[in-house]
């Protein structure tokens, strides 16, 4: 039994690991639909970050300028959504597939014509490093806690922002206000809430996280940056949110079942003896998707989300 | 006789039905101008990369423009049906992203159609129209499993699209291709086995490779604007679109069956998409290789939007874009990548996006003369 920990902790860590980029694309979420304004451009603002956050560790040579990089960017193209979507009222959904094609084309043309190259950046400096991990070594033997022993201050950052995005969103005032934007804009209106400001906040905010998901594939898992990223896991951080009902802990729970089908898809694929062996590939890398459909027809009900999500908010005059 | 043209061409007797045109018109104009700076900043020069574009795309006439036209028309026929795979979906009130599944779908079906043994044997007349009818029930299915799960589940259709996607990708790739239909080994041939002569889709243009894709892509957007704008089923499933997004009752209200509605409308939207699939696998590939040449589903959604979910719209964004990817692979000679026409795409989207903003200019402009301005505004692509 105990030859087993080690191997069950790095599963744990593994799964850890590729929870993190889908869960800050998922909160950016949370932050932003809970204001009201639907963000699809998720997988695109973490195409851009991934690639800004490896150019600016490339120029620097230090992974937290690429970190400061990535999160401009994030900025940037919240703001793009944001004065599109708030300022002009413009169709949620036009918006955020520009921004993923623009992603695509954009982030492609840039690999080319920056490192000369296509498919794949250069290495550069990375929080995966073993010396840029956080040491908690004395967790290292006890079951499932060690796999918190060295995980990268990117994963750490994400699973606590669950926690600060839950108190901010239902234990603040600001919280208050961007769910009752989310909710109905006009009441809020009334009460003297500033609408506009709220949403350009939160929509911000929400790429900002998205961002960071970006980073923590090219600057966490990776240390380079692959022209496929971030390969559907900013849709499936949008699959998530909804999953989790729009609350960042149910975004959290949602992730964590699918990175656990996940390891569990590769772990049976590497065991895999006698009739399991027969089970074609494909059925073991589509499992994770199945059982995400399938725990949705299982287990949770009707997904409600806020009540003007995707709806622009014009002011009446 | 000039209101009847007015009538036959745009349909609607808007005040302003000019604008809907227009914005997607200067929706472009910009997203070109924007590219150009884009080329121009990162030092390369605008001028030659769009001479080298639009020479080779097909649009105008030129060296080599037969293949040219040729090709745009072969890739704008599944630019149309991923689009239009966006846009029926949108029509209905849902958000499909699921057309790069029911694209590939399609394609596999159309594959294994076309090379399996009591099929392949057939007469063309008879092989052909068995192939296509077989794609659409197979991306039907496909898409009506979201449908499904949408109506008696409530489960939201983008999750459901989007693991979809994955499935169908994993369970293609990784298992059909190389298991089941995948071709012999001592054939040499990676993918599965070709599709047999009667399975191709007839060419009309020699030399080039264009076939006659196009003209089914026409006439099945044809049946679908029938579809939606002459017939009770179509306007059901309209009036689900418009007041659905809100969160209305009325269609209920009103008798539609609702339910049932929107797992037929993802059928066809699944349908129409998985045409595009077949196109490639019939009229490009001949056969389902081992990786499939991906985005074109995602491009649909572009497509779509581009045309204002409307079916003519989607014909002409289709041609659009089919002409800037085939105009792409000669931009590389002014060492421009040939994602390139992604960013024109990207602009362009992002300016239909703004048109409340381009529509509040042309207003502007356009009463510029009266004295009060009052802005129509509103009027989105839904």
């Amino acid at each position: 039994m105990n030859s087993n920990i080690p191997f069950l902790n790095a599963s744990i860590a593994q799964a850890l690991d590729y929870t993190a980029p889908i869960l800050f694309a998922a909160l950016g979420g949370v932050m932003s639909e809970n204001a009201g304004v639907v963000n699809i451009a998720l997988e695109g603002m973490m195409r851009f970050a991934a690639f800004f956050g490896v150019w600016g560790s490339f120029v620097s040579g230090n992974a937290w300028i690429g970190l400061l990089w990535g999160v401009g960017i994030g900025i940037v193209l919240g703001a793009l959504h944001a004065y599109i979507t708030v300022k002009w009222a413009g169709d949620q959904i036009i918006s955020g597939v520009a921004i993923n094609v623009m992603a695509m084309g954009m982030i492609t043309y840039l690999l080319e014509s920056i490192f000369k190259t296509t498919g794949y950046s250069p290495p550069v400096a990375y929080f995966g490093a073993p010396a840029s991990k956080i040491h908690l070594t004395f967790l290292k033997g006890i079951p499932i806690l060690g796999a918190f022993a060295e995980l990268t201050i990117l994963i750490w950052f994400a699973l606590i922002l669950v926690v600060v995005l839950h108190f901010v969103l239902y234990h603040t005032v600001l919280g208050l206000r961007i769910r009752a934007v989310g909710e109905n804009p006009h009441a809020a209106e009334t009460l003297g809430v500033n609408v506009f400001k709220i949403k350009w906040f939160a929509v911000i905010a929400g790429s900002v996280l998205a961002a960071f998901g970006g980073l923590a594939l090219s600057l966490g898992t990776l240390s380079s940056f692959t022209n496929s990223m971030a390969m559907g896991k900013g849709f499936i951080g949008l699959a998530a949110m909804i999953f989790g009902k729009w609350t960042p802990f149910g975004a959290l729970g949602a992730i964590l079942i699918f990175a656990c089908a996940q390891v569990l898809q590769l772990f049976m694929q590497g065991t895999a003896t006698g009739f399991a062996k027969l089970i074609p590939l494909g059925f073991y890398l589509s499992l994770p998707y199945m059982l995400t459909i399938g725990a949705l027809i299982g287990v949770v009900g009707k997904a409600v989300g806020p009540a003007s999500d995707g709806v622009p908010y014009k002011k009446e005059s | 006789m000039k209101d009847v043209l007015k009538r036959i061409v745009f349909g609607k007797r808007e005040k302003y039905w000019w604008m809907n045109a227009l914005v997607p018109l200067i929706s472009i104009l910009l997203a070109f101008i924007v590219g150009a700076i884009f080329i121009k900043i990162t030092g390369r020069s605008p001028v030659v990369a769009y001479k080298l574009l639009f020479g080779a795309s097909g649009l105008f006439p030129g060296p080599y423009w037969k293949s040219h036209f040729a090709e745009m028309l072969l890739s704008s026929s599944m630019y149309i049906a991923t689009g239009l795979g966006f846009a029926i979906a949108a029509k209905g009130g849902l958000f499909n992203i699921g057309a790069e599944g029911h694209f590939i779908v399609g394609g596999i079906a159309a594959a294994y159609l076309g090379y399996a043994k009591p099929f392949a044997g057939l007469p063309k007349f008879i092989h052909l129209p068995l192939i296509i009818v077989g794609v659409m029930l197979a991306g039907g299915i496909w898409g009506a499993i979201a449908g499904y799960l949408k109506a008696k589940r409530g489960i939201h259709e983008v999750i459901t699209t989007i693991m979809l996607n994955w499935i169908a990708l994993y369970l293609i790739e990784a298992w059909l291709v190389i298991g089941p239909m995948g071709a012999a080994v001592e054939t040499g041939i990676s993918g599965t086995p070709y599709i047999s002569l009667s399975a191709k889709l007839p060419k009309i243009f020699p030399p080039t490779r264009l076939n006659i894709s196009i003209i089914i892509i026409l006439a099945v957007t044809f049946l679908i604007w029938y579809l939606f704008y002459k017939t009770t089923f179509g306007y059901e499933i309209r009036t689900m679109g418009h007041t659905l997004i809100f969160g209305m009752e009325a269609p209920k209200a009103a008798g539609i069956n609702v339910e049932r509605r929107t797992i037929q409308t993802m059928f066809i939207a699944g349908a129409v998409a998985a045409l595009g699939g077949a196109f490639m696998v019939l009229g490009v590939l001949f056969q389902y290789p081992p990786i499939f040449e991906g985005g074109y589903g995602f491009d649909g959604i572009a497509v779509a939007l581009i045309g204002q979910n409307e079916p003519l719209g989607v014909i002409l964004a289709g041609i659009l874009i089919g002409a800037l990817r085939t105009g792409a692979t000669t931009v590389q000679l002014a060492h421009i990548p040939k994602t390139f026409p992604s960013i024109i795409e990207g602009f362009t989207v992002g300016f239909i996006a703004l048109q409340a903003l381009i529509r509040y200019w042309i207003m502007k402009f356009v009463q510029r003369k009266k004295k009060s301005i009052q802005i129509e505004m509103g009027g989105g692509a839904k």
